[in-house]
């Protein structure tokens, strides 16, 4: 018994060592080539940091392999990743320890308390960015004169709300006149959410020809679901009905019960999510409804969409992450891009929406290629040093069709 | 072999035992420094990073320590945190004053650790059953709390309120004071002793004339007082509260308190810097797979089988026909 103690004890030793020492070669290459035409410096190895609020989901993991997987092998830049952040107290620990390896810039996947990041970030002369999501008026008053503040690239406020109008309008215009909409994270007050969810009010409201409890437009829906503390309800709205709403993520068996007896419900001919579409209402849809998520193009969804689970899908892309990061390496090298009057980014981008197994299908091969993703080095090197306009027009120009005309 | 000698023998190995915990945290200092000098980061600012995020897991683990040194333990920790921390955060919101944030934080935190152990004694539970229920009862009240105060989905502090205790200094202070009251009251009074010999065999304390209740109110009066400074702490470095504040304190003290080489059955073995060591370690330990650049879950595969070695070497120590001493 005491050499079998023995010999764990030095298995375990065997397998922490190992593990150390296997993944410790894993650091991104020092010194490298010099300055590149572009402008762009190769020759020294910049460190940024990444704080994600999600680890695991599929659209992180693409984000992820984006950056690990094309940019870092494009670029002398080493990435470091927290650890999946919840709270603000983490996100703060995350930045301290960037600071400390001396990451010179932080890309933000987490928005627990972004203006705390920036005012972290900014003391200690780290360049912060916001990718995939924007910040409120009040913040972007506050930071756009911060020569810290890089900026946010990814959908607006107004982009989450037409997203949600675009999809509830899609199946509107098909004569579906009953749906279930699952909320996803509305009830706790995430804008993102709560703006595609109004979207998809707003676009039965008209085609309807009714009111959800008294509001009908952009201004009154959004007003409305805070009035109602975002915990909305099923509602009549005049020839359309929203037969059932669910929120929250619980991932009880009460919650699932829920997503059943909606999917289960005959009435319902569509199911509209603002997000998790495969995880919430997949196992339960019926093969006479459709189903309609904001999600990423992985396979799982691919293959969603080919199976006919998924109907309709509008996806961020994972290369979209691109123009921030050039933008972020542009400030560290000296040549931020700032408007005209030396304000920070901010620019919006869309989705990519596909409806049929086919567009998916052509997406996917794009956003998940390390060779030729969407925005390739060369796309990407023309955006170093470059003037606010520039910038802009080239991150507008997100749809498929666009970046693959910009290639050329 | 004679008994002296296999007594020498074991006081030996009971000392070497009993200093692997600090001799563990050395090594991984001298570990860490190496990596930092290696890798040229920022010494200074690591270190002060290294007591910023380990003060807030001393402080509440060297409170659970009294809870562990009498064989029982607290899983609602984390969520008392974070309703403490929310109460406080209203009360500023409500008086804008620091020190009435403070007294809410610890008066709630107290409050609330208490009603554990008084619910043990009223039903004649083990107390770690009632802080399973207690976990359920303040998650709710989380959400309560965040749906009351009518400010969306989290609660704030003003960075600015806070912004001047926001200091390593402030910090060391709540904790040496925090120590310096834990270390007394475990290792110079009779409560520390008693606890000891109630962790190590309650049935001969009771017939000793020991009142397990008393020790335990005793024990989660002194754990709640950690738990409402953590609390407090936390929202000086991060005021923003949300559902998720505090929400891996709860394991990330009972780590520390294993890590630190304090043995999970309580006892007479119980030792009250164990927090501290093993705060220290596993932070030194985080810093030092940053450096490496693991990723997460290598990070957290590797922490997962230090974790193992240092409960089974632990335990491999406390199985002896020798009774502590």
């Amino acid at each position: 018994m005491k050499s079998f103690r023995k010999i764990l004890v030095l298995a375990l030793s065997f397998v922490l060592t190992f593990t150390l020492a296997a993944c410790s070669g894993g650091g991104s290459s020092e010194g490298g080539s010099s300055a590149s035409e572009g402008g762009i410096d190769d020759s020294k190895n910049v460190k940024i940091g990444v704080l994600v609020a999600d680890a695991t989901g599929a659209e992180a993991l693409a984000f992820r392999s984006y950056y690990e997987n094309y940019i870092a092998k494009q670029y002398n830049v080493t990435f470091m990743y927290s650890d999946e952040l919840t709270d603000a107290a983490a996100e703060a620990s995350a930045i301290d320890n960037f600071i400390a390896n001396n990451c010179k810039a932080i890309i933000s996947f987490a928005s627990s308390d972004r203006p705390a990041q920036i005012r972290k970030c900014a003391e200690n002369k780290v360049y912060y960015a916001v990718a995939t999501g924007t910040l409120s008026d009040e913040e972007y008053a506050e930071f756009k004169d911060n020569e810290y503040y890089v900026g946010a690239i990814g959908p607006d406020l107004a982009t989450e709300f037409q997203a949600g109008y675009d999809m509830a309008k899609f199946y509107l215009d098909q004569g579906k006149t009953k749906f279930a909409i699952f909320g996803g994270a509305t009830p706790y007050y995430t804008d993102m959410h709560i703006y595609r969810t109004a979207g998809m009010l707003v676009a039965m409201c008209e085609a309807g020809g009714g009111t959800y409890n008294g509001a009908s437009d952009f201004g009154s829906m959004i007003g409305k679901i805070y009035e109602m503390n975002c915990q909305l309800e099923p509602a009549k709205i005049g020839s359309v009905e929203v037969v059932s709403y669910i929120g929250g993520y619980d991932f009880d068996d009460a919650w699932f019960g829920k997503l059943a007896e909606a999917a289960n419900n005959p009435n319902v001919e569509v199911l509209l999510t603002v997000g998790s579409g495969l995880d919430t209402f997949a196992a339960f849809k019926q093969e006479s409804q459709q189903l309609a998520t904001v999600d990423s193009y992985t396979s799982d969804a691919v293959a969603a969409m080919k199976s006919g689970v998924l109907n309709y899908l509008a996806g961020k892309y994972s290369a979209s992450i691109g123009p921030i990061f050039m933008a972020t390496l542009s400030a560290v090298q000296g040549k931020p891009i700032r408007t005209a009057n030396g304000e920070a980014l901010a620019l919006s981008q869309g989705y990519w929406v596909a409806t049929s197994a086919e567009e998916a299908e052509k997406f996917y091969a794009v956003d998940s290629s390390t060779e030729d993703p969407a925005y390739t080095r060369a796309m990407l090197d023309t955006l170093f040093g470059a003037s606010y306009d520039d910038f802009a027009k080239f991150v507008s120009a997100y749809s498929f069709e666009e970046i693959q005309n910009l290639k050329k | 072999m004679d008994n002296e000698k296999i007594l020498k023998r074991e006081k030996l190995r009971r000392m070497l035992f009993s200093f692997a915990p600090a001799a563990g945290l050395v090594i991984l200092f001298a570990l860490f420094m190496a990596f930092a000098i290696a890798q040229d980061i920022n010494i200074p600012y690591s270190l002060k990073n290294i007591l910023n995020q380990s003060v807030i897991v001393i402080v509440v683990a060297t409170g659970a320590i009294f809870i562990y040194t009498l064989g029982s333990f607290d899983i609602s920790l984390g969520a008392n945190m974070c309703v403490s921390a929310l109460i406080g955060a209203m009360v500023y919101g409500r008086t804008e004053s620091l020190v009435m944030m403070l007294g809410a934080c610890i008066a709630s935190a107290v409050i609330i650790s208490l009603t554990c152990s008084v619910l043990a004694s009223v039903f004649n539970l083990p107390v770690f059953v009632t802080t399973i229920a207690m976990l359920s009862l303040l998650n709710a009240a989380v959400l309560m709390l965040i749906g009351a105060n009518g400010t969306g989905d989290i609660i704030q502090v003003p960075a600015e309120a806070v912004s001047s205790i926001n200091t390593i200094q402030f910090k060391l202070f709540v904790l040496l004071a925090y120590l310096a009251v834990c270390v007394f009251a475990f290792s110079f009074l009779k409560l520390g002793r008693q606890e000891k010999f109630m962790g190590g065999n309650p049935v001969c304390a009771a017939l000793s004339g020991l009142n397990n209740s008393k020790l335990a109110i005793c024990a989660f009066a002194l754990a709640g007082l950690g738990v409402g400074l953590g609390a407090f702490l936390t929202i000086t470095y991060a005021p923003t509260l949300s559902r998720n504040t505090a929400g891996s304190v709860g394991m990330d003290v009972i780590i520390s308190i294993v890590f630190g080489g304090m043995p999970v059955s309580g006892g007479a073995r119980s030792r009250i810097y164990s927090a501290s060591i093993g705060a220290l370690s596993m932070t030194l330990l985080s810093q030092i797979m940053l450096m490496m650049n693991l990723n997460s879950g290598i990070s957290q595969m590797v922490k997962a089988v230090i974790f193992l070695l240092v409960v089974f070497i632990s335990m491999n120590d406390g199985r002896k026909t020798i009774l502590p001493r």
